[in-house]
């Protein structure tokens, strides 16, 4: 072992010893006002039963708003680097050469449309019960992945998806700034902050809904480009 | 206690982006840093007696939303960068033949 990396774990064991040290008071750091904001405030300011969702899509919009940004480049990137055309046919994954089992597609022709249903479930209840877009587009994606198992033959097109993708985006820029009409602030509900926790849900279910099918489009095209790399 | 031990996770990974070779091992150690991050950002809310951040009824203590939400983003996020730095690191097998960062770097 070179002497340099002693001395990196030595300079690592100092930074945990000072993690440490500033640590132990992080109590007094670290209160719990903003916990109890969100206990009194966050179901009757969003209609939101769920307050990590009431927290993303209505309190810090502008995280979920460049995290959705940043998901667009990062799959753009993947596809120019990757650089294959949308005519191009998928290669034949490494199942293919060993022959996927019978009973694995019939299992899979079974189990896709339930999964398909369960993520469609997780994103239009993501205000009421655990789950959201994130989560439910995550479950789409990989129901959509099942596809590939059962015809490895079929061919994507890619720019059809990137293109849904991107207005995808601008949708969900457009619905969040028409708050500014109605309640005269930039990203935020666009239904006025006294009516029904029902009504409200209307905004919160349409960008779970935008938000879920832009995830799951992404993790769809990341999985196509690698497919077509692994020749 | 917990917090320690999620940023002794952290350091792992550090440590490992500093003395890995190759570059596959650099995006796991990227994928491990941030597995620590998640845990370390996680624990900090969580108190003992805290419910799920789920208002069934008015008045029940939950733990604090705010970790939680911004863990959300981190996952999404860490996934799509892990699939950029993974295509990065084919295309630079394609071009290099090879996926360590000595014979990447002595290219230039």
């Amino acid at each position: 072992m070179p002497l340099t990396k002693y001395i990196l774990i030595i300079l690592l064991g100092l930074v945990l010893a000072m993690f440490i040290v500033s640590f132990a008071d992080y109590q007094e750091i670290y209160n719990n006002i903003s916990r109890l904001f969100y206990e009194t405030n966050g179901f009757l300011d969003t209609g939101s039963r769920n307050i990590v969702t009431a927290i993303y899509l209505d309190y810090r919009l502008f995280d979920s708003l460049f995290e959705a940004g940043i998901l667009l480049v990062a799959v753009s990137g993947i596809n120019w680097i990757s650089q294959h055309g949308a005519e191009q046919e998928n290669a034949h994954f490494m199942l293919d050469k060993f022959k996927t089992p019978e009973l694995f597609i019939t299992f899979s022709r079974l189990v896709y449309p339930i999964m398909l249903l369960f993520g469609i479930y997780i994103v239009l209840n993501g205000h009421n019960s655990p789950g959201g877009g994130f989560q439910g587009g995550a479950v789409i994606a990989s129901a959509l992945l099942i596809l590939f198992y059962i015809d490895l033959k079929k061919s994507t097109n890619m720019r059809v998806i990137m293109t849904i993708e991107k207005w995808l985006f601008v949708s969900l820029v457009s619905i969040s700034a028409i708050s500014l009409l109605t309640r005269g602030v930039l990203f935020t509900n666009f239904i006025p902050l006294d009516a029904d926790a029902d009504l409200k849900s209307i905004y919160l279910i349409a960008l779970n809904i935008i938000i879920g099918a832009k995830v799951a489009l992404g993790l769809t095209a990341v999985f196509i480009a690698f497919l077509k790399e692994g020749r | 206690m917990n917090p320690i031990l999620s940023f002794v996770v952290i350091l792992i990974g550090i440590y490992g982006l500093a003395v890995s070779t190759n570059i596959i091992k650099s995006v796991f150690c990227v994928t491990i840093i941030e597995a620590g991050l998640i845990l370390l950002f996680l624990n900090l809310g969580q108190y003992e007696g805290g419910l799920i951040p789920i208002m069934e009824a008015l008045g029940i203590e939950i733990v604090d939303p705010i970790p939680q939400a911004l863990m959300i983003t981190t996952i999404v996020i860490g996934s799509t960068i892990t699939s950029l730095a993974l295509m990065i690191s084919i295309k630079i097998f394609h071009i290099t033949g090879s996926i360590e960062w000595k014979d990447f770097l002595k290219r230039k």
